[in-house]
């Protein structure tokens, strides 16, 4: 809805956002909000959590705590990294570490459907941090909700695990704290500004997205020790090679090698070998058992994950064909309502533990929509041969879904 | 309305320069009036809108909305969609719904797609479509799966987008948006 004030105003091409502004407001705001309490504030080391602490440091000093929760979810040395990232900066926020990672385990053990890991993180986390405030006498707990968190929880697209009041859960009698959010109304590209605007350093303010609930939802279906382990070592490599190319989101996925034989599906070897201009002897497709969460007309869409295998022959000398394999996603996805994703096989051993590497690379300004990143097929082959080398994997995947069917991350 | 993208409608039109504000189609005419408003656009939902009948209640509440204000309106994806069963046309279950990147071919350049000849790609998602534009209203442009990406009304500054300007992914839609901004400040002056 619209309310025009000026003819002048249109003439004018403004900046929709003013971090300077935003600062005076939001800090304002929150030394309302506080008043002369303490307040712990749930840091990642990720973009959002670091600029919503600097902002709350900025309005209430040192009476914010910032604590950072390993869930076991993480990556390789990241709860000691971030602790040593920002604690030693310019930033100034000292950091208490929690480690909780059995608690994490124990809660989402056994779980295979994605909203429900996604719940018992949400719970467990907000368990923990509940234990931290008390201990530390503090009435509010401070975290970095951005908008995308609240539209997708809201619109019943997937549980981000940073909402409560928005979807009606009273966190002062359910967890004994009150959340701030002082980011809530932006989006990731307005969060870096703002961070810039606080002197965040670069690869701080600049770091790729990195879900709350971490590898628990690039763990697809159930979680296990072994999964964890694979997903570990593919992260490292995923972004060690692909970090140069500055796409805004990349990572890997696990999923075990189960699969749907359903005669459903009988004519998706046929419409995949049409779209791509192939005989059907030189492709073969699998139906992945777990599913995978995806939006498709604004809803959600938790449904399947369909794998595409070239033959390695014509996978050498077709290489890497966007417009062929954007064009065999979209006929898969439209002609079939139960699939939001699609991948192509990029490479493949004989022998090896029955689980899947799928990689994944977008480019995204908000997060809203994203596009698949165009990774060179040579990067993908060396992508895949490190993982298939380096972990317990049979095969290696490139997702080729963009934003909308799929969402960016797989659960 | 419920959809993801109403937010970054406001956040658009916000960028080049406008005033803009999220209320729900529930909001009286009188409100619109007490606040100024020069125009209305209306975004997309999860819903369906293939019989008036049926509607939920916040859809009838937009297609009663769009039926009485007087102001220039855009109306994207399923409020595009609520055009057609609200004045005449159809909507149904698309034969192959749109998700994602689609090239929209421009038929005719008219007010919101000046500038936009031959096509340009745009941004999707979509399960049901427009399979008869309203009587009165005209078709701008199509895209292989869908015969009525855009249209206007002959006479009204009534116009209706199945893509989604609003998103990154839509390059050209904040030209589209700028073109409606004219037709605003026509309405304006007048």
């Amino acid at each position: 809805m619209i309310d025009l004030q000026s003819g002048e105003q249109l003439s004018v091409t403004l900046e929709g956002f003013r971090p300077s502004s935003y600062l005076t407001s939001e800090t304002a705001r929150i030394q309302q909000v506080i008043g002369s309490g303490k307040a712990i504030a749930a840091v990642s080391g990720g973009v959002d959590s670091t600029v919503a602490a600097l902002v709350a440091k900025r309005a209430i000093g040192d009476k914010l705590l910032p604590v950072f929760i390993d869930t076991g979810f993480l990556r390789v040395r990241e709860p000691e990294t971030v602790r040593d990232r920002i604690g030693q900066s310019s930033l100034g926020l000292r950091i208490k570490l929690v480690r909780a990672g059995r608690r994490f385990l124990e809660a989402t053990k056994g779980e295979t459907s994605a909203e429900e890991k996604r719940k018992k993180f949400r719970e467990t986390f907000y368990q923990v941090l509940g234990g931290e405030a008390r201990k530390e006498g503090c009435d509010f707990v401070v975290q970095g909700t951005i908008a995308p968190d609240w539209i997708e929880t809201q619109g019943g697209i997937k549980t981000q695990h940073n909402i409560l009041e928005q979807i009606g859960i009273d966190s002062v009698s359910t967890y004994g704290f009150k959340v701030v959010e002082p980011l809530s109304e932006l989006y990731k590209d307005q969060v870096r500004i703002l961070g810039r605007h606080l002197e965040v350093p670069k690869d701080l303010s600049e770091r790729q997205p990195f879900p709350g609930p971490g590898l628990l939802v690039r763990c697809i279906g159930a979680v296990s020790k072994k999964k964890l382990d694979l997903l570990k070592s593919s992260t490292e490599i995923v972004e060690e090679k692909l970090g140069p190319f500055n796409y805004e989101q990349y990572f890997a996925g696990v999923v075990e090698n189960k699969f749907v034989e359903d005669p459903f599906y009988q004519t998706l070897e046929e419409t995949t070998a049409g779209a791509l201009g192939l005989p059907s002897s030189e492709t073969h497709v699998d139906v992945f058992k777990d599913r995978v969460t995806g939006v498709k007309g604004d809803t959600r869409s938790y449904g399947r994950l369909v794998g595409v295998k070239i033959k390695e022959d014509s996978r050498e000398t077709y290489g890497w064909l966007p417009e062929k394999l954007r064009l065999a996603q979209s006929s898969i996805v439209e002609k079939f309502a139960d699939v939001t994703r699609v991948a192509v096989l990029i490479k493949e051993k004989r022998s090896g533990p029955p689980l899947s590497v799928i990689v994944r690379a977008v480019s995204t300004r908000d997060f809203m929509t994203a596009a698949v990143a165009q990774v060179p097929w040579k990067i993908l082959k060396d992508v895949a041969e490190s993982i298939l080398k380096a972990g317990d994997a049979s095969r290696v995947y490139y997702d080729i879904t963009p934003k909308p069917p799929a969402t960016i991350e797989f659960e | 309305m419920k959809g993801q993208y109403n937010h970054l409608i406001a956040r658009r039109l916000q960028e080049l320069g406008v005033d803009s504000h999220l209320m729900p189609p529930s909001t009286p005419l009188e409100k619109f009036e007490a606040i100024g408003a020069d125009a209305l656009v209306m975004g997309g939902g999860p819903q369906s809108v293939r019989s008036l009948s049926e509607l939920t209640d916040e859809l009838r509440d937009a297609s009663n909305l769009m039926t009485k204000i007087k102001l220039p309106m855009l109306c994207i994806c399923v409020t595009h969609q609520l055009m057609a069963t609200t004045f005449g046309g159809s909507t149904q279950l698309a034969r192959k719904p749109e998700f994602g990147p689609v090239e929209v071919s421009v038929s005719d350049e008219d007010t919101i797609l000046a500038g936009l000849k031959p096509s340009f790609t745009a941004w999707e998602s979509h399960n049901d479509e427009i399979v008869v534009a309203p009587p009165g209203f005209r078709v701008l442009a199509s895209s292989d799966n869908c015969t009525v990406q855009a249209m206007r009304h002959e006479k009204m500054d009534m116009f209706g987008v199945q893509f989604h300007p609003e998103v990154y992914h839509t390059p050209k839609g904040a030209d589209v948006f700028k073109n409606f901004l004219k037709v605003v400040d026509e309405y304006k002056r007048e």
